[in-house]
């Protein structure tokens, strides 16, 4: 069972809603279950989203992000649990729920030979919008996704992030109750991924609930009101930044660059009672330390007297990522 | 509907944009169709060619006459055949001096040994180069011959019966002379109808159609790849009606380039004609179902769009070639009825169809197996598992 700190009623009173439950959960998804072959991608997870929540769903690739929102989105049949929007059962065939989600997969959806006002159109045809509403609604987003002057250019020619910002444009086109986001920074150069950060930070402000998918541990705690780290396929912790902080005691983190006998230096370290735990990589040991200002003496000595040649030693107030290597004893970027 | 149109008119904004449907479904077999032309067309006129045939028969023997005048009168569409008398010790120089391509010598006595049913032993020479012609006119001598033998022995046996002797010569001559030795029957038997002009163009229209139809429902397949599936999957529509949309992509272009590729093919080459436009368009619609069928099948086990194109090709080519995209194929043997189970063989069979005259009412066998295909195709892709989820 995940750790679960805080719940959505909590949450939607910090955000100005009813702590009664009159808020309704925009998404409600039960022991989502699915399997590949013999792997087990999705084992169990939970999870409910309030509207103009921001959610997150933190975990590193292959930990099952993508299946959960397949199942949310009514691509992929559960094997076992529900998936509920908008108070409408999503299935495959779920035509009533499908139109209360916009999907933004981490693939660029859109037509290359198409343009951007060519795409948005399409796409918004197809959610059953037309005539007027559909053309002001096209030039409004085009605005939002900074595509206003290159509109009718087709977008095979533009740049990566341009693609990007298009295909989250299609996403939030009709104004879905939910907009679920997979991954939409990835491969993006720093100003464009900037840029889609702000216009989700946008979103959550107009009421929209927004699933968000990512491995970056920083964009989660930017965005995310609330989160679910997510690994091997199962929900290892869920609740608002500082709620999944408190559990790894607050504890600091400690992070040893360096060469020699990392091996023995982590056998050392471990023995340490002030650490929680060790990660090890091929260059560096990742700790998470209760009160390492004061431990931090003995944990160099430790690590330098086991044969590990220091190079850089750095003290980190505690984040997601110190809360992931805490739950799963490793590395989010693993 | 207004979800299918929308998907449909889109995709075909997509492939006049990008000119790959222009390409693959129009130049580049018009281009085939022209080359296969310029090269082949010698081959064609060379089972065509005029034939002179040497024939001997003995002097008084009215019999043995309605030989030559059989051949005499065998000229017929293509078929131009010329009679010269000879003496039978001349028949073989001629022969072999290539004055004619055809020499036959009729024996003397030949209607008492007919009337005694002794068998008269007629010599037929055939020339090396003597060709399709050469064996068209044997077959008539052939028939001529045993058409001669079943009048006699009518005749005879009738004397048998009590007919006066008078009427026997009459009776024997009447079986001989009125009925046909060969029975010429066009719009009837199917590939042989198609001259080669007509061949290559059926048969590359046949072969590129199953390229063109891939542009609509293997897009699939590529959408899977680049993840619009996934997102049209998202959409507030039932799944089906993207299969539907995809289907009709498929279906309006593999109509407009074969019907391009067919007048085309008409009024550039020479002697390309297939009859009725009825029945044509009526094969045209029946054919394009059928690839259409084939490319869902493969939509279904494709991994990728690499893979779809792989198999894609390999069906088209070896549908098209034992359709007759190259070279005609036979209908003849277990191998020709396995063969005339392909969608392109029946497409050209039909035509060939058409093109000596036959109508809509006349495409029977031809429409039951296209239709047969299109429906095992595609029920053969609904049981298929899929190879790959959508994302």
């Amino acid at each position: 069972m995940p750790t679960t700190v805080g719940t959505e009623a909590q949450n939607a009173d910090a955000r100005g809603g009813s702590a009664t439950g009159s808020v309704e959960p925009v998404l409600v998804a039960e022991g989502l279950v699915r399997s590949f072959g013999s792997l087990r991608a999705v084992d169990g997870v939970s999870l409910r989203i309030l509207p103009g929540e921001t959610f997150g769903l933190l975990g590193p690739n292959g930990a099952g992000k993508t299946t959960v929102i397949s199942m949310i989105a009514g691509l992929l049949q559960p094997d076992e649990g529900t998936v509920t929007v908008a108070g409408v059962p999503m299935g495959r065939s779920s035509v009533e729920a499908k139109g209360h989600i916009g999907l933004v997969p981490q693939d660029l959806a859109i037509y290359p030979e198409l343009s951007a006002r060519d795409n948005l159109q399409f796409f918004g045809k197809l959610q059953g919008m037309h005539g007027r509403p559909l053309r002001d609604r096209v030039a409004e987003v085009l605005d939002l996704v900074g595509l206003g002057d290159r509109a009718k250019e087709q977008s095979k020619k533009f740049s990566g992030g341009m693609k990007r910002r298009l295909n989250i444009g299609i996403g939030l086109l009709h104004q879905p109750d939910l907009l679920i986001l997979d991954e939409p920074t990835v491969g993006v150069d720093p100003q464009s991924r900037n840029a889609i950060l702000e216009s989700v930070e946008a979103l959550s402000g107009e009421g929209m609930a927004v699933l968000y998918t990512t491995h970056y541990m920083e964009e989660a705690e930017r965005l995310c009101d609330r989160i679910l780290i997510l690994d091997s396929g199962q929900a290892q912790a869920e609740g608002t930044r500082d709620e999944l902080i408190e559990l790894t005691g607050d504890a600091d983190r400690v992070h040893l660059s360096g060469s020699g006998d990392l091996a023995a230096a982590e056998g050392a370290v471990a023995g340490i009672p002030a650490v929680a735990s060790v990660h090890r990589d091929p260059h560096a040991l990742d700790l998470t330390v209760r009160g390492a200002p004061t431990a931090i003496a003995l944990i160099v000595n430790a690590a330098t007297g086991a044969g590990m040649k220091l190079s850089n030693v750095e003290i980190r107030r505690p984040d997601l990522e110190s809360v992931f290597l805490h739950l799963t004893g490793k590395a989010l970027r693993d | 509907m207004g979800r299918v149109l929308t998907m449909v008119l889109s995709d075909l904004k997509q492939r006049v944009r990008d000119f790959s449907v222009l390409v693959f479904a129009v130049l580049v077999p018009l281009a085939l169709m022209f080359v296969m032309n310029l090269v082949l067309s010698g081959v064609a006129d060379e089972g065509l060619q005029p034939i002179t045939v040497a024939v001997s028969v003995p002097d008084g023997d009215e019999l043995a006459a309605v030989v030559p005048h059989v051949l005499g009168e065998a000229s017929l569409g293509e078929l131009r055949v010329t009679v010269r008398d000879a003496d039978p010790e001349e028949v073989r120089g001629f022969v072999d001096d290539g004055t004619a391509g055809l020499g036959v010598v009729v024996p003397a006595d030949f209607t008492a040994a007919l009337t005694s049913g002794t068998g008269p032993e007629v010599e037929i020479i055939r020339g090396d180069d003597s060709g399709i012609a050469g064996s068209v006119v044997t077959a008539i001598v052939d028939g001529t011959l045993a058409q001669l033998t079943a009048g006699t022995r009518a005749a005879v046996a009738a004397q048998g019966l009590g007919v006066p002797p008078e009427q026997l010569g009459a009776l024997a001559q009447a079986v001989a002379t009125e009925a046909p030795q060969v029975t010429w029957t066009e719009g009837r038997t199917a590939s042989e109808q198609l001259g080669m002009g007509e061949s290559i163009v059926a048969g590359q229209s046949g072969m590129f159609l199953l390229f063109t139809v891939g542009f609509g429902v293997l897009a699939l397949v590529t959408e899977r790849g680049q993840g619009t599936l996934g997102r049209l999957l998202s959409m507030p529509m039932k799944p089906e009606l993207i299969v539907l949309a995809k289907g009709i992509v498929s279906f309006v272009l593999g109509i407009l380039a074969t019907t391009v590729l067919l007048v085309a093919g008409a009024t550039f080459f020479e002697d390309v004609d297939f009859g009725s436009p009825v029945a044509v368009a009526a094969l045209v619609v029946l054919v394009v179902a059928a690839t259409t069928s084939i490319m869902f099948v493969i939509a279904k086990v494709a991994r990728t769009a690499e893979q779809a194109g792989i198999a894609q090709a390999i069906v088209a080519v070896s549908l098209g070639m034992s359709g007759g995209a190259f070279f005609p194929v036979a209908n003849t043997g277990w191998v020709g009825q396995l063969l005339s189970v392909n969608p392109v063989k029946a497409f050209t069979n039909g035509l060939g169809i058409t093109a000596g005259g036959g109508g809509v009412g006349d495409l029977g066998p031809t429409a039951l197996t296209m239709a047969v295909f299109t429906v095992a195709c595609l029920a053969l892709a609904r049981v298929l598992p899929e190879r790959k989820d959508v994302l």
